[in-house]
């Protein structure tokens, strides 16, 4: 097992600068998810810290121990792709052996590592088939298999799971996890699905356009997301943003967008006249037939038009027009909305997130 | 009548006549080659199978021997078809090795360097490929001239050595454009998989990009042993005393007649040796060795 820490890497393709000075640290035994949408330059981070990429500049330290100029096949990694990348004449027993029998290792020993780590992954009774003969999901076992055998410093996991339907990937999120808590070996797994970055990070690190953008625990990030892009990144439903003005009326400072008057938290650090963005979770918002009486603002909202309902059975969804924005709440009660029906929503006002209009910055 | 009938029956009956037509001259090759020399002669009217076959002509082709009744009795005076000038056993032997070696040098030569242009970024590997491809465009005739004097200079002229540099550069365009297409086929991941895994880079084209692409191989193989096995200029040219199966046969168009009878009965057996080639190879002519490898 091993430490992975980055520092001021980038990467350039002809004048294309996809990465732009790196700094991360990657401690012992963690599960660190990078995630972000596609061309992000999240992959190309995974692929250099295998050593499938040329480094630009900057360096990537193993346990301190420099390793830029260290190959693939001497780090000792293990790497599972998106696309299994298994070996079609090889059995299953030969895939996960390949890399024992390429170091010589004692024919008993490479047996009995088979054993182990088809026994961990229920795949005891394949080691005999071809890959061309398995399913998906067995097919992406076996080459976390050729994985696990290896005993590596660091796993790398490049999009493993988006390859197959969504019921065998919540599966096979949970035994990737389970196999982390058993064999704590550091990891680095690349997703652009938030989910699998809430569900299975012990540290999550988001990159938009060759940047990192925020790191931390997944609860983290989700409660204090530092820009409007991670917030609206993070989250299902996603945060409902509206654009709005500040303005004060009596004393008191509101958000304003078109005939919306929203309230503001009382310690929040904006003037009047500025632009900016409120977020608020949709499960932070909450919905009533009737205008609330115990109103914690001064102000009171003017009400919605439900849309469309979602019940998902532990909670409901409910999206609604709010003065032209379409806004999501979540209700753990089982009230029964109609769609035409009106909506009166009352957000939480400690879990309202502002950004600031120009720079998208967390205020 | 119904057309489940109907369309079934047409399309057997326009297929059996595309073979017939592709099969014919085959056939008539092979039934000219058990006629006796009336026969293949006979003006009146066309002879199928009114004949007494015999396999003469077989035995002294394909197997030395001598030449037993002479065409009006005037064949033996007259100059170039002395004795053994009909045995085609040298001939035989000289095609197979020449065949069979220059199939297995381009086939190796391009194998090294279609998994070099598929997997690695290199200065000049399009433009590489390109001047590659047009060495195919010349036609060997173009460069005949040129090639005869380098070849006696180098004493490479009538030799097997010789023939087989010549017909494995001609085959090595091809079988790189095809071998290429078929590393191609196979996902650079399973390279770098290898690679992490601990291969060295030629660990990996061996023990892993080579067996799956076995099918392309053998295809490869097939073509470039057909085109070394029927190819006729550069061995005419190349060649005074090996002759190849083709060049071999054009010597019995003599001056006193053409022996229809041992052209048609070397060119079939001729048929022979590329036909139990492909026999053996064609388990591995499938494609989608390499399902299983990826999702698709």
């Amino acid at each position: 097992m091993a430490s992975v820490k980055i520092s001021k890497l980038e990467k350039q393709y002809g004048l294309l600068k996809v990465l732009h000075s790196l700094d991360l640290e990657i401690a012992d035994g963690k599960f660190v998810v990078l995630l972000g949408p596609s061309g992000c330059g999240k992959s190309t981070l995974l692929r250099m810290i295998a050593g499938l990429e040329k480094i630009t500049s900057g360096d990537v330290f193993f346990d301190d121990v420099r390793v830029n100029d260290v190959h693939s096949k001497d780090r000792n990694i293990a790497m599972v792709f998106q696309n299994y990348a298994l070996y079609a004449h090889m059995t299953v027993r030969k895939n996960m052996a390949f890399s024992m029998r390429l170091k010589n290792i004692d024919k008993k020993i490479q047996d009995e590592k088979v054993a182990w780590a088809s026994s961990i992954l229920g795949l005891d009774d394949y080691l005999d088939r071809l890959p061309k003969e398995l399913s998906g999901g067995q097919r992406q076992r076996v080459a976390m298999g050729r994985a696990i055998v290896r005993d590596p410093d660091v796993f790398l996991f490049d999009e493993p799971l988006s390859n197959l339907d969504a019921k065998l990937r919540v599966q096979m999120r949970t035994e990737i996890k389970d196999l982390h808590q058993r064999l704590k070996t550091t990891t680095v797994y690349v997703t652009h699905d938030q989910i699998e970055a809430m569900t299975m990070a012990d540290e999550v690190v988001i990159m938009q356009d060759g940047r990192i953008i925020q790191s931390g625990s997944p609860m983290e990030i989700y409660d204090n997301p530092n820009s409007l892009f991670v917030a609206q990144f993070i989250g299902s439903p996603g945060m409902n943003i509206i654009e709005c003005d500040v303005a004060e009326k009596a004393g008191v400072k509101s958000a304003n967008h078109e005939s919306l008057c929203l309230p503001l938290p009382s310690d929040a650090k904006v003037e009047v006249g500025q632009k900016i963005f409120y977020g608020i979770r949709p499960e932070h918002l909450t919905a009533n037939k009737e205008p609330s009486a115990e109103s914690n603002s001064s102000l009171t909202i003017e009400p919605g038009v439900v849309r469309v309902v979602e019940p998902t059975g532990p909670e409901t969804h409910v999206y609604s027009k709010l003065a032209g924005q379409d806004v999501c709440s979540i209700s753990r009660e089982r009230i029964t909305w109609s769609p035409g029906e009106a909506i009166h929503l009352q957000p939480d006002l400690q879990h309202v997130h502002l950004f600031d209009g120009q720079t998208q910055v967390a205020l | 009548m119904p057309s489940s009938f109907f369309k079934p029956t047409l399309r057997y009956l326009v297929s059996l006549i595309v073979v017939a037509v592709f099969v014919f001259p085959i056939a008539w090759f092979g039934l000219t080659s058990i006629k006796p020399i009336s026969a293949v002669f006979n003006k009146d009217r066309v002879v199928v199978f009114d004949f007494k076959p015999t396999l003469e002509n077989y035995h002294v082709t394909v197997l030395g021997g001598e030449k037993a009744s002479m065409v009006g009795g005037q064949s033996a005076s007259m100059g170039t078809s002395g004795k053994g000038a009909y045995d085609g056993r040298g001939s035989i032997l000289s095609s197979v090795i020449i065949a069979v070696a220059s199939t297995f040098l381009a086939t190796a030569i391009a194998l090294l360097a279609a998994y070099a242009l598929s997997r690695m970024r290199f200065w000049g590997a399009q433009g590489y490929l390109n001047w590659v491809l047009s060495q195919r465009f010349l036609p060997p005739i173009a460069i005949i001239i040129p090639l005869v004097f380098i070849f006696h200079d180098l004493g490479l002229r009538d030799t097997h050595f010789g023939i087989i540099i010549a017909h494995t550069l001609i085959n090595i365009p091809i079988a790189l454009l095809l071998l290429k297409s078929f590393f191609d086929d196979v996902p650079v991941e399973i390279d770098q998989a290898a690679m992490i895994d601990g291969a060295t880079r030629f660990q990996c084209f061996y023990m892993v990009v080579l067996p799956m692409i076995r099918g392309g191989i053998a295809a490869t193989a097939v073509l470039c042993f057909i085109f070394s096995w029927t190819e006729f200029i550069l061995s005419l040219f190349l060649t005074n005393t090996i002759r190849t199966i083709p060049v071999k046969i054009t010597t019995f168009v003599t001056s006193t007649g053409s022996e229809w009878g041992y052209i048609s009965a070397l060119g079939t057996a001729a048929i022979i040796p590329g036909f139990i080639f492909i026999l053996l190879v064609q388990n591995h002519l499938v494609r989608g060795l390499t399902m299983g490898a990826i999702k698709d």
